[in-house]
């Protein structure tokens, strides 16, 4: 057993100090011997979750990963797979060990193999708190959830290489910090403002993830989330303030917060049980669902279904961005990802229509059509093919066009009212079966967490691929 | 700093003038898209130095909308 107390004297990067501050009370044991292999591996317990953690070593060679150090990271990977435990990966290193050639790349290329195998088995976290360079981007980028901290930089090639190859002249930052993986890139999830917060929201993951506990209706108090919603029925909204009063207290911790925020997803707690939440955004792209939107959904979506999390959510959509632009970035392509990821999903997954769900992105957003376990919708939510007032202008083109200028908007009012109460409306849809039931917003935590109580459990038997 | 479009949109109201001092949060003007009214809100303090666009513009993705001072 390893202490904190034996490393005061340590450099602050090696990997015992950062071991001891990630598992409970500084005490781990370690797997892999103590040498200047480059990784330390090691057991524990973190918040009282048993995990496997291994650390690259920045205070030799700069971290860079050898064929020893590289086994290092294959041992804790085989533990964690045996002990069914969560793995996390603490990273600062600049790849491959040049002096050892192509060994260090058969090395790295193993660790690859590892964490593939563990993909959807157990849940991968990386907190990378130094720069990850070539091998060292590639291994938190395969796993599940990538925290990285203020000094964190992710790059395939460093800033000289760049200058050399291509005459580009770009820093560290620019190449691979917090601005372009928090907003651009999506290879990072959750940005920090300190080397400690990195690793207690690395910690809080693991709680979640590896103890994701049981629901306790008598915890789930009722919340008036209709008062969230704006009076005006077009206007934009944050969503943030609705998934935060859905999930308990100061439960929700959010990934991809800048990049595609139409959409928002994050893992929380309900009734004490850890759920997994998916909100479309209106006040960024009027919660637009788009190429980016949907591949950030769909990835978070097939993480949930592998690890057994069941999925929440929050449907406020009016429809897919359209453009140019979106066909061209592959929106048709993107989009069927999170189609097949909520139809292949055998998690509990409740929708929840808060306001409106349009077109083909109501088909996407869990509708009952791909398998949800169950559809709610609050009492003026509106289930369409397409807004009324958009979809009588198409109807009624001819007699729109006879009536004067001043008084179209009336009509087009009275039209889309009589649309309706025929094709729309929420009771129709009941009617239809594609909603199962309405609900008062008062009681929607106590709705949803009733149906995950009466549903069994299951997990996708796939992996996680970082779509 | 330059306050840019999100999307294509037409431009419905102001809700801030020239000369207000504005903190994150705050919304600056309401894009119509998609049905929808969509506020633009102010990512950094500043003043409001200047609108770029008038009430009934089209916009596109990445054109101008207010510079912030």
């Amino acid at each position: 057993m390893t202490t904190a107390t034996e490393e005061t004297q340590l450099d602050p990067r090696s990997p015992l100090v950062r071991l001891a501050k990630f598992f409970d009370n500084g005490e781990f044991v370690t797997i892999t011997p103590i040498d200047d292999s480059g990784v330390l591996s090691a057991v524990g317990t973190a918040r009282g979750v048993h995990c496997v953690a291994f650390c690259t070593d920045p205070t030799v060679q700069g971290g860079a990963m050898g064929s020893v150090g590289c086994r290092a990271i294959v041992t804790a990977y085989d533990r964690a797979l045996a002990d069914s435990a969560p793995i996390v990966g603490i990273w600062h290193s600049g790849g491959a060990r040049l002096r050892e050639g192509v060994a260090s790349l058969d090395g790295v290329g193993r660790t690859f193999l590892s964490m593939t195998q563990a993909s959807g088995k157990v849940p991968q976290i990386s907190i990378v708190l130094g720069p990850a360079a070539g091998g060292a981007a590639y291994g938190p980028a395969l796993t599940d959830i990538v925290v990285l901290g203020p000094a964190g930089r992710i790059f395939v090639t460093g800033p000289e290489v760049v200058r050399s190859v291509t005459g580009e002249d770009v820093d560290m930052d620019r190449l691979g910090g917090p601005e372009p993986h928090g907003r651009r890139s999506g290879v990072v999830h959750i940005t920090t403002d300190s080397e400690d917060d990195a690793i207690e929201t690395g910690i809080k993951l693991v709680k979640l993830l590896g103890h994701q506990g049981s629901l306790d209706l008598n915890s789930v108090d009722d919340r008036d989330l209709g008062a969230l919603l704006p009076e005006s029925s077009r206007r934009a909204y944050d969503v943030h303030p609705l998934v935060e009063a859905f999930v308990d207290l100061d439960s929700f911790v959010e990934l991809h917060t800048k990049w595609s925020p139409n959409i928002v997803v994050g893992l929380g707690r309900l009734g004490g049980r850890t759920v997994g939440v998916v909100a479309n955004n209106p006040l960024r792209l009027g919660g637009c669902l788009d190429s980016s939107s949907a591949e950030k959904a769909s990835r978070f979506v097939r993480m949930c279904d592998a690890f057994g999390v069941p999925l929440v959510v929050l449907v406020d959509v009016p429809g897919y961005l359209p453009g140019l632009g979106q066909e061209w970035e592959g929106v048709v392509r993107r989009g069927a990802k999170l189609l097949h990821a909520f139809a292949e999903c055998v998690t509990p997954r409740v929708t929840v229509v808060t306001r409106k769900a349009y077109g083909g992105a109501f088909v996407a957003m869990n509708s009952s059509s791909l398998g949800a376990t169950k559809v709610i919708a609050w009492p003026n939510a509106e289930v369409a093919v397409m807004g009324s007032v958009a979809a009588i202008r198409i109807l009624h083109r001819r007699r729109l066009a006879d009536v004067p200028e001043d008084s179209r908007e009336q009509v087009e009012l009275e039209l889309a009212a009589e649309h309706e109460v025929i094709s729309g409306g929420i009771k129709r849809a009941v009617d239809l079966g594609v909603v199962d039931c309405v609900v008062d917003p008062k009681l929607t935590r106590r709705a949803v967490a009733e149906v995950l109580l009466e549903t069994p459990g299951a997990r996708g038997a796939h992996g996680n691929i970082p779509l | 700093m330059h306050v840019v479009a999100e999307m294509v949109a037409s431009v419905h109201s102001f809700e801030a003038a020239i000369g207000d001092q504005v903190s994150p949060g705050d919304t600056l003007l309401i894009l119509e898209s998609m049905k929808m009214e969509i506020p633009v809100l102010a990512e950094h303090v500043g003043v409001v130095s200047e609108f770029a666009v008038a009430i009934g513009d089209v916009v596109n993705e990445g054109d101008l909308l207010v510079i912030l001072l």
